[in-house]
């Protein structure tokens, strides 16, 4: 059974990279069985790890009363049910009550997470090294921090004129002349850096999973064609 | 003759990258890697917690990141293992939890770790924001049982555990934005520490949170998988790939020199 | 009723959710951690309708005939299989787990593998060093991908040994992302978090009303 799902592995692999060549029925095949499969996989997971648990096991206990402090989740489930209104046109706008409380209750949640998280904290962050260029800190595991090297103010003033260039270049509530030009412009050399760094690491990134292919190819695959061999002879 | 270059049929720099793959994992190189700071951090976090601490492992990728993100999670368990760390996973990423649960078991057995009493694999729930802020309140509320169905209340690891209060340490594994998730919701609203592994695609934007503390230490792609393993003296794939993936660097940065000096003269020619 | 009652409720929830975390009072938590309970209850039927919409994408296809249409039958044919056996006997199932193990994910391993051709072939025929700004870019991912590997350091050291310095490839990349990107990075952040808050206050205010769709 191991062997089999090797090569049934390495079959599939290379229709997919028979696509390097030319587009073919061999590829199209493994795209759309790709498809199919993970669209099945997913439907299996959200039911037995989604759908049962969360939803039809509190709302069954609550209408056999095995829970009856449960019975408010009857509640919830009415509003997901709504979903598939869509499936009706006369009905669609039903959809529109479960959309409406997810969308609110993401928004209220986001609203101080997103400040405290995203807004307070890289604030502070990018004001913080400021506090450390004369004296010594304490770390939070105790350790004494000593006050910055030149190198490092350096890094901290560079930081602080990386940052507000880059936000006034998304700012677009001022034309860009003069000197909000001037700091767009340096704002955009920090953003190409960002998006150099970006582009080297996802370079980084998909040769790793082409060099995962190989290798199954290289010593699974090949690997099994000898225990095959020597099985028969 | 220039413009041959510059026009070269793709397909001859497919056949490139391919050998430049395939010659390497032939003659198995191995050169030294220098261990950066995030990687080490986490490490060293990891390393510094008392036996008999327990870290929750997030899963959050599928199979189109196992390359990067798989031998990551090996080298944390074995570390896990190693120290009498429990560990308790779970994923956001439906298409991730039987890659997960089949590694965890695959590692667990080689460690001879006991799943309930040394690790838990919880399974998967949908809707990231609400998994996520309801094991704040609650663990067993998300999850009431692991991925095979027993009770959370039947397995001994999860005994004291109620909620993000009794976990010292996240570490999300994560091919999409779920540590920004992560650090939003369990780190702000309940205080849970955060580590990350994440795939090359993602290491850019992960910096602003290192530098904060938010993230207490960051795994970046293959990299970051070849240095966890050289840590935790255990080479495996991180290591091997790594060294194969330097070939393929040198082939691209050799292709975009090439490809710019035939652009320069062409420009040049055109200019004159 | 179309309208006004989800405006209502998405108001509702906003406020609720925004206010329950900042008060400590018992009511005010119970109600938070109902409504989060509730949100996940909810999750579940948006998946099962995104799968019945796919359905429908697909015996729409087989039903005109268009290119490829049968195709459409593989589709169904690896989905059914999955279902059938997954609903069933569960996701721990062997064959199940077979499936996913030796179809699924070679599959989806190698379709974004195909990435690491193409980007190659994209950096040989269009990463040019057309101005300032690409320049920029192209020196400095050229910096951060022999950064990323032990080969950088190997020929660093084999070179410029005589700088003193040891392994700066990897110390230049550490660098690149440590200072000038995470400057870039928190901008960006900085700039799409306010977004986040200022369409958050706009949607629960009901400015920002396009979720609702078109129609009455």
């Amino acid at each position: 059974m191991q062997l089999l799902g090797i090569w049934v592995a390495a079959f599939l692999t290379l229709c997919i990279y028979s696509f390097l060549y030319k587009d073919n029925p061999l590829y199209r095949f493994a795209e759309h069985l790709f498809v199919g499969i993970s669209v099945g996989y997913g439907i299996v997971l959200s039911i037995h790890q989604g759908f049962l648990p969360l939803a039809w096991k509190p709302f069954w206990e609550a209408i056999t009363f095995q829970d009856t402090s449960g019975f408010w989740v009857i509640i919830p489930i009415a509003f997901g049910l709504l979903f598939f209104a869509r499936l009706s046109p006369r009905h669609t706008w039903l959809i529109r009550y479960p959309i409406a409380i997810l969308i609110g209750y993401g928004s209220g949640i986001a609203i101080p997470n997103v400040l405290r998280a995203n807004i307070f904290e890289q604030t502070r962050g990018t004001l913080e090294p400021f506090g450390k260029i004369a004296r010594e800190t304490v770390a939070a595991n105790g350790n004494i921090i000593p006050p910055l090297t030149p190198f490092e103010i350096v890094g901290a003033i560079l930081m602080v004129i990386g940052v507000v260039c880059t936000l006034t270049y998304f700012f677009f509530s001022v034309e860009h002349r003069g000197p909000i030009k001037g700091l767009s412009k340096v704002g955009i050399a920090f953003l190409m850096i960002g998006f150099g760094s970006a582009f080297g690491n996802t370079v980084m990134g998909r040769v790793a999973l082409l060099i995962q292919r190989m290798d199954f190819l290289m010593f699974d695959w090949i690997a099994s064609i000898g225990t095959i061999f020597s099985s028969i002879f | 003759m220039l413009t041959r270059i510059v026009n070269m049929d793709r397909r001859y720099v497919f056949i490139l990258v391919a050998l430049a793959v395939i010659i390497p994992m032939l003659f198995s190189v191995s050169l030294p890697v220098s261990i950066s700071q995030p990687t080490q951090n986490l490490y060293d976090y990891i390393e510094n917690l008392p036996a008999g601490s327990t870290i929750m492992l997030a899963f959050d990728y599928g199979p189109s990141s196992l390359a990067e993100l798989n031998p990551m999670a090996r080298a944390i368990l074995i570390q896990c293992f190693r120290n009498d760390i429990k560990v308790i996973a779970l994923t956001l990423y439906a298409d991730g939890t039987t890659l997960a649960s089949t590694l965890i078991k695959e590692v667990a057995e080689e460690a001879q770790a006991v799943d309930g009493e040394d690790y838990v694999f919880l399974g998967f729930r949908p809707g990231a924001t609400q998994v996520i802020l309801g094991m704040g309140t609650e663990i067993a509320g998300v999850f009431e049982t692991d991925l095979s169905g027993k009770p959370l209340s039947e397995i001994p690891i999860m005994k004291n555990i109620v909620n993000y209060d009794q976990i010292d340490l996240l570490v999300d594994l994560a091919s999409s934005a779920t540590p920004d998730a992560w650090i939003i919701y369990a780190n702000v609203q309940y205080g849970l520490k955060i580590g990350a592994g994440v795939t090359g695609v993602m290491i850019s934007q992960m910096f602003p949170y290192l530098q904060t503390g938010q993230l207490v230490g960051l795994m970046s792609g293959i990299l970051g998988a070849a240095e966890y393993e050289n840590l935790v003296d255990v080479p495996d794939k991180g290591m091997q790939w790594i060294n194969v993936e330097s070939f393929v660097h040198l082939l691209i940065v050799l292709l975009v020199v090439i490809g710019n000096i035939a652009y320069l003269i062409q420009r040049e020619r055109e200019e004159s | 009723m179309k309208r006004q009652i989800p405006l209502a409720l998405c108001f509702l929830f906003g406020v609720v959710m925004i206010f329950t975390q900042f008060s400590p009072h018992p009511v005010s938590k119970s109600i938070y951690e109902r409504v989060i309970s509730g949100a996940l209850i909810i999750g579940p039927f948006a998946l099962v309708l995104a799968t019945i919409t796919l359905i429908q994408t697909h015996i729409n296809r087989i039903q005109r005939r268009t290119e490829h249409w049968g195709y459409s039958f593989v589709v169904f044919a690896g989905l059914i299989t999955m279902v059938a056996i997954g609903v069933p006997f569960g996701p721990e199932n062997p064959v199940f787990v077979w499936l996913y193990t030796n179809v699924q994910v070679p599959m989806d391993a190698t379709m974004f593998s195909l990435l690491a051709f193409f980007i190659a072939s994209a950096a040989y025929r269009a990463f040019r060093a057309r101005s300032t700004e690409a320049t920029l870019l192209l020196v400095t991912a050229l910096i951060v991908m022999l950064g990323n590997v032990p080969v950088g350091d190997l020929i660093w050291n084999t070179i410029l040994s005589w700088t003193g310095f040891e392994n700066q490839a990897s110390a230049a990349r550490g660098w690149i992302l440590d200072n000038p990107n995470l400057s870039a990075r928190r901008g960006i952040i900085l700039g799409v978090s306010l977004g986040v808050i200022s369409q958050s206050i706009r949607i629960i205010l009901g400015i920002e009303r396009s979720y609702l769709g078109g129609g009455d």
